[in-house]
C-alpha cells in the first residue's frame, strides 16, 4: 500500500514540479523562429551585406572616389570610374567580393559621400563562387524608396557646397 | 627682382653670401632666394606657386620664413638671401602664418576630393593635413562658377582637346599661365576678371592646345587642370611608376609611366625632371605617346601568308617559313641578296642584334635603319657624316649667347631643345637668330629671323660668310683663305639668290662673329635635302671662319630616338671605320661585301637582286620620299618580313608579319643625340603574343642553330661599341662649295612643298594614341595667310594638292606665321600619303594647290 501511494505522489505531484519549467514553456511565446518563413530583426549596427544610397532623385551617391577599397583590409573592393552623359564622376564598375569580404565596416566609414552601408541581410549560400561578386546595379538600393534617412545630411552638404536647393 | 636673380644665379655667380637657416650655416652664390638656399640644403619649405624652371611671383605665400630684424613673416622665394640673414622656417609664427594661409586658400576650395582626379597626390592636401586647421571657421557659400545651362554639379569647362579645367579649385597660383607664357612661349591660357571672380581661362575663342599642354596639367598644384588622359581613369594610389623614355622624340625626354599591373596596363605618363636634357617639361608627343602600348589595334599574333591571304599562325610555324625562304634565296642567289630594315626608335640591343644577324649569320651587309632619308650618304667620310657626329649637350644650349638655328622648324623635329632656346632667350638674354626656308614659331623670341629662299640654303651660309669678310668682322688669312674659295660670288649677288637681305646677312654674321658661346643647330630642312653634302660644306666653311666650335657646339641633330645608337653601333651599310673595326674584333671577321643603303636596296628589288627583306619598326611605304619607288621594289620581292606594333601598308605586303612590342614592354637603352646611353625600364608585359626586337632576331638566329650570344655578352660588346669615340673632326680647310641651281621646274607646278611633323606627332605610330588624334587626326595643309588669300583659301576648305606624280586633297590651315609661299603637310597620317607627291630624284617638290568646290 506504502508503495502504492509514494508512486501516486510521485506521478501526480513530483513529476509535474519535476516538469515545471518545460510545462510552464508550453505557455510561453517560443524564443525560436520558424526560420526560412519568419526572420528576426537585426540589431541596428549589424554588419551584413553592403548596399548602395541613392539620392532623392535616383541618382546614385557613390562617385567612384576608391576610399572605401583603400581602406578595405580584406581587398574585397574594386572599382573603375567613368565619366556620365553630365560630366560627372560615377563609377563604372563596382564589385564587392563578398567571401573575401569580412564585414568589418571600414568601407562604410571611409565613404566621404556616404554612399555605402553595410544593411542587415547575412544570407550567404550559393553554388558558385562567382554568384559572391555583387555589383553595382545588384547593391544600388531601389530608386523610389519610401523613407530617406540621409535627406538632412544631403541637405547640408548641398549647402555648404553653395549648390541650389532643387534637386533635393 | 625675380627676373634677375635667376640671371644671376643661371649665369656666373662668383660672390657668394652666408646666411643661417634654422641655425644651419648656407653659403650660396649671391642672388640665391631664400627658398632656393633652403630647398639646396635640405631644409623644406612648403610653396604652390613656385617651380625650380619658372620665374618666382609670391602668389600663393605659402613659403612664409620668418627672418630676424623683419617685423613680419616674408615670402622666401621672391627674397634674395643677403649675408648674415638669420631666417627660421619652423618657428610658431611660421606655423601660424601658414595655417592662416591654407585656411585662406580654402575659403573657395570646394572639398571635393572624392571626385577629384589629384585626390591622393594634390599639393593643397598634403599641405592641409601637415599644417592646415581641423575645421573651417567660415560658415557661409563657397563662391563657384557655374556656366550657364549647365545640369552638371561639377563645374568642368573643357578648355582643349585634352584639358578640362575645373575653375572652382583653382587656387590661382598662376603656375599653368606663367609656364605657358615663360617656358613654352604660348599665349591661349590667361587670367581673366579680377578679385574674388578671378579666373584662369583659355583666351577668348581659342583652345588650350599648344604641344607642351599636358605639362600645365601636371604643375597645376590642385586639381583645376586634369586631362581626358588620366580623368576617371585610377587612382594614384592603385598605381605603379617605371622609369622610361620618350621613344619618339631624339633628345631622350626622361620620363615616369604610371602603370597598374593586374590590368597590365599604362595609364598616364609624367616627367621625371632632368636638368641636363629635358628641365622637367614633356612635349604632348612624350606624354600621350604611351597610348598606343595598350592600344586594341595591336597586332596580336604572327601571320604569315597562304595561298595570297594572310592567316593567324604560331610563333614556330611564322620563325620556320622565314628560316625556309631565306635559306632558299641565299642558296639560290647569294646570301648578299637578304636586306635589312631597323626602325632607329628601337633599343640598343636589338639594334646589336639586327646588325650581327645580318652581318654573321646572313653575311650581309645589307642593313640600314633609316627609312625615311631622301639621300642616304654614299660614303661614311662625308662632311655631313662628320657634322652628325659632333657632341652636342642639350643643357648647353641655357648659356650660350647665341643660339642659331639652321634649316629646321625646332618645335616640330625637337620640342626638347625649342624649349631650351626659349629658356636661353627668356632667363638668360641669349639671342636667338633662326635662318630657315620658312617662318616658324620662334619668330616671337628670335633677334632676327632670315627667310630664305626654298632650296638656296648653302648660299644663305655662304652669304654670311662673305657679309662678315666684307664687314672686316673676320680678317688675316682666314678670310683671304675662304675669299679664294668662294670667289666668283659677291655679297649682292649671294643676297640675291637667296633671298635674305644684305644688311640682315650682315647681322647676322655680326651675331656669330661676336658671340662668346653658341649653339649652332641644323636640323632637318639640312638632313633630308638632296644638296645637304653641299650645305654642310657651306656650313663646315662657316664653322672654321668664326670658329664656332671653339666657342660652343655645332651640331646637325638626329631625328629619332634611338638614331644615336644606331649609329655607334653600326647599324649603317658602311659603319664609321672605327665602328668596322671594332665590330671585326669583336666578331673575328667583318662581310666583304659591297654595302647598299636602303635606296639602294630599293633599287636592286626592283631589278630583283634583293629577293629577301626583313623589316623590324619600320614602315618605308609611309616614310620614304618615294611612296611609289618603295612599294614597287617591296613588291617585287620573293619574301618580305615585317615586324611592327600595328598593321601598317608595309605589313599588308608582307609574307610574315611578326608582332613586335613596344618600349615600354622590355628593358632597353637608348642612346640621345647627345650620345648619352639611357635605360628605359619595362612597364607592362608584352601585349598578346608580341616579342621585343632582340628576341625575335635571337629566335630566328636559333632556327639557323647559330647563336648570337648571351645578354651578357651582347650587352658589354654594346658597351664596347659605345664606348668608341665616334665624333669625327670638322674639315679644318675651308672648302669650296659648289652652286647648286635648281633641277628644271615641271611647267605649273611653283608652290614649294615642306613634308614635316605634326607638332603633335612623330613618326608613323602616333596616330594610334587617342589623345594625340584629338589634337590632329589627319593630314592637313599649312599655308601662310597671304597665300591663301591669293587662292581664296578659307580655314578648312578641302584643297588639291598636286605634284608631278601624285595628288591629295587635304583641308586647309592657315598658320599666321608663315610669311612666304610654302606650304607644309605633315607625314604622319597614313589615311592620307602625301609622300606619294613626293620625287626622290628632285630637291624640292613643288606643288599646285587648287580649292575643291563641295
Amino acid at each position: 500500500m506504502k508503495e502504492v501511494l509514494k508512486a501516486v505522489v510521485n506521478v501526480f505531484l513530483k513529476m509535474p514540479l519535476g516538469f515545471m519549467v518545460t510545462i510552464k514553456y508550453f505557455f510561453r511565446k517560443p524564443v525560436t523562429l520558424d526560420y526560412p518563413h519568419k526572420k528576426r530583426p537585426m540589431a541596428p549596427r549589424y554588419r551584413g551585406r553592403h548596399y548602395l544610397e541613392r539620392y532623392d532623385d535616383g541618382t546614385e551617391r557613390c562617385v567612384c572616389c576608391g576610399l572605401c577599397a583603400a581602406a578595405c583590409p580584406a581587398d574585397a573592393i574594386y572599382m573603375e570610374p567613368e565619366e556620365n552623359e553630365k560630366g560627372e564622376r560615377r563609377a563604372r564598375i563596382y564589385e564587392i567580393n563578398l567571401l573575401r569580404c569580412i564585414f568589418c565596416g571600414f568601407c562604410e566609414e571611409a565613404c566621404p559621400e556616404e554612399a555605402i552601408f553595410l544593411g542587415h541581410e547575412y544570407e550567404f549560400s550559393d553554388y558558385e563562387r562567382s554568384s559572391f561578386l555583387w555589383t553595382k546595379e545588384q547593391m544600388l538600393v531601389q530608386h523610389p524608396r519610401k523613407d530617406n534617412p540621409f535627406k538632412r545630411i544631403y541637405r547640408r552638404v548641398r549647402k555648404a557646397y553653395g549648390a541650389p536647393d532643387k534637386i533635393s | 627682382m625675380a627676373d634677375d636673380t635667376r640671371k644671376k644665379t643661371t649665369t656666373k655667380a662668383v660672390a657668394t653670401v652666408t646666411l643661417t637657416i634654422d641655425g644651419k650655416s648656407i653659403t650660396v652664390p649671391k642672388g640665391t632666394t631664400v627658398l632656393e638656399a633652403a630647398l639646396q640644403n635640405g631644409i623644406h619649405i612648403p610653396t604652390f606657386c613656385w617651380h625650380p624652371k619658372l620665374k618666382s611671383v609670391g602668389a600663393c605665400r605659402m613659403c612664409y620664413v620668418e627672418i630676424e630684424k623683419m617685423a613680419k613673416l616674408q615670402v622666401s622665394c621672391a627674397t634674395e638671401a643677403v649675408e648674415g640673414m638669420v631666417v627660421h622656417t619652423d618657428s610658431d609664427n611660421v606655423k601660424q602664418g601658414r595655417r592662416a594661409i591654407i585656411e585662406f586658400i580654402l575659403l573657395n576650395h570646394p572639398l571635393d576630393c572624392p571626385t577629384c582626379d589629384k585626390g591622393g597626390e594634390c599639393d593643397l592636401q598634403n599641405l592641409t593635413f601637415e599644417h592646415g586647421y581641423d575645421d573651417s571657421r567660415f560658415d557661409f557659400r563657397k563662391s563657384r562658377f557655374v556656366d550657364e545651362g549647365s545640369t552638371s554639379t561639377f563645374d568642368d569647362v573643357r578648355i582643349g582637346p585634352e584639358i578640362v579645367l575645373n575653375r572652382n579649385r583653382c587656387i590661382l597660383c598662376y603656375k599653368c599661365v606663367r609656364a605657358n607664357k615663360e617656358a613654352f612661349g604660348e599665349y591661349d591660357l590667361g587670367a581673366y576678371e579680377r578679385g574674388n571672380i578671378t579666373q584662369i581661362n583659355s583666351a577668348p575663342g581659342e583652345k588650350v592646345d599648344n604641344p607642351f599642354s599636358g605639362n600645365l596639367v601636371e604643375i597645376c598644384p590642385v586639381g583645376a587642370l586634369t586631362n581626358s588622359d588620366w580623368r576617371y581613369k585610377i587612382r594614384v594610389w592603385l598605381t605603379k611608376t617605371t622609369p622610361s623614355l620618350c621613344n619618339f622624340t631624339s633628345s631622350g625626354t626622361n620620363t615616369l609611366f604610371y602603370k597598374e599591373d593586374h590590368q597590365n596596363k599604362i595609364f598616364r605618363t609624367t616627367s621625371r625632371r632632368n636638368d641636363d636634357i629635358d628641365d622637367g617639361w614633356l612635349p604632348d608627343v612624350t606624354r600621350y605617346g604611351y597610348q598606343i602600348v595598350n592600344s586594341p589595334d595591336r597586332l596580336r599574333v604572327p601571320l604569315i601568308k597562304k595561298e595570297g591571304k594572310q592567316v593567324e599562325a604560331t610563333w614556330d610555324e611564322a620563325l620556320d617559313l622565314i628560316h625556309k625562304h631565306f635559306t632558299e634565296i641565299s642558296d639560290k642567289m647569294g646570301s648578299v641578296c637578304i636586306g635589312g630594315l631597323a626602325s632607329p626608335s628601337l633599343d640598343n640591343k636589338s639594334l646589336y642584334a639586327f646588325s650581327k644577324f645580318f652581318r654573321t649569320v646572313l653575311n650581309s651587309n645589307n642593313v640600314d635603319f633609316r627609312s625615311d632619308y631622301r639621300m642616304l650618304p654614299p660614303d661614311a667620310e662625308t662632311v655631313f657624316s662628320r657634322l652628325c657626329s659632333r657632341p652636342f649637350k642639350i643643357a648647353d644650349i641655357d648659356d650660350s649667347d647665341v643660339v642659331f638655328v639652321f634649316g629646321s622648324d625646332l618645335l616640330r623635329e625637337h620640342p626638347n631643345e625649342y624649349l631650351r632656346m626659349r629658356k636661353a632667350c627668356n632667363f638668360n638674354n641669349a639671342r636667338v637668330f633662326v635662318v630657315n626656308p620658312y617662318a616658324t614659331k620662334a619668330a616671337d623670341i628670335a633677334a632676327l629671323e632670315a627667310v630664305y629662299k626654298v632650296g638656296s640654303d648653302e648660299q644663305a651660309i655662304n652669304g654670311i660668310c662673305l657679309a662678315a669678310i666684307d664687314d672686316n668682322l673676320v680678317s688675316g688669312p682666314k678670310a683671304k683663305a675662304l675669299a679664294e674659295k668662294l670667289s666668283p660670288l659677291t655679297l649682292p649677288e649671294t643676297s640675291k639668290a637667296c633671298g635674305i637681305t644684305v644688311d640682315d646677312l650682315r647681322i647676322l654674321a655680326r651675331a656669330l662673329a661676336e658671340s662668346r658661346k653658341i649653339s649652332f643647330m641644323c636640323g632637318e630642312i639640312v638632313t633630308r635635302s638632296k644638296e645637304r653634302e653641299t650645305i654642310t660644306t657651306a656650313v663646315s666653311n662657316l664653322n672654321l671662319l668664326f670658329g664656332l666650335e671653339n666657342k660652343g657646339q655645332v651640331a646637325s641633330l638626329a631625328r629619332y630616338a634611338n638614331s644615336g645608337g644606331a649609329c655607334k653601333l653600326g647599324v649603317q651599310p658602311s659603319p664609321a671605320p672605327a665602328v668596322k673595326d671594332k665590330l671585326k674584333e669583336i666578331w673575328g671577321g667583318y662581310p666583304e661585301c659591297e654595302p647598299h643603303n636602303t635606296d639602294s636596296m630599293l633599287a636592286l628589288m626592283k631589278k630583283e637582286e634583293v629577293a629577301g627583306f626583313f623589316v623590324i619598326g619600320a614602315n618605308p611605304i609611309m616614310l620614304h620620299p618615294d611612296r611609289q619607288f618603295v612599294r614597287e621594289g617591296l613588291e617585287k620581292l620573293d619574301f618580305l618580313v615585317a615586324c611592327d606594333l600595328f598593321e601598317s601598308e608595309t605589313t599588308e605586303i608582307a609574307d610574315v608579319v611578326l608582332p613586335l612590342c613596344s618600349w615600354a614592354e622590355y628593358d632597353g637603352e637608348y642612346v640621345n643625340l647627345e650620345g648619352r646611353s639611357q635605360r628605359a625600364e619595362r612597364a607592362v608585359k608584352p601585349m598578346f603574343e608580341s616579342r621585343p626586337g632582340c628576341e625575335i632576331i635571337k629566335l630566328i638566329t636559333a632556327k639557323y642553330e647559330k647563336s648570337l650570344g648571351e645578354d651578357e655578352q651582347l650587352t658589354s660588346e654594346i658597351q664596347q661599341l659605345l664606348d668608341l669615340d665616334s665624333a669625327l673632326p670638322l674639315p679644318t680647310e675651308f672648302m669650296a662649295v659648289k652652286v647648286v641651281v635648281e633641277d628644271k621646274q615641271d611647267e605649273g607646278f611653283e608652290i614649294p612643298l615642306f613634308v614635316t611633323d605634326d607638332p603633335h606627332h612623330c613618326g608613323h605610330l602616333t596616330e594610334k594614341s587617342p589623345s594625340l588624334t584629338s589634337f590632329a587626326d589627319d593630314a592637313y595643309l599649312e599655308i601662310g595667310p597671304d597665300l591663301a588669300e591669293r587662292l581664296k583659301l578659307k580655314e578648312g576648305d578641302n584643297v588639291r594638292v598636286e605634284s608631278p606624280v601624285g595628288k591629295v586633297i587635304v583641308p586647309a590651315r592657315i598658320s599666321e606665321h608663315i610669311e612666304n609661299d610654302v606650304v607644309l603637310i605633315p607625314r604622319n597620317f597614313s589615311s592620307t600619303p602625301i609622300t606619294s607627291l613626293l620625287m626622290r630624284k628632285k630637291r624640292i617638290d613643288r606643288v599646285t594647290l587648287s580649292k575643291v568646290d563641295s
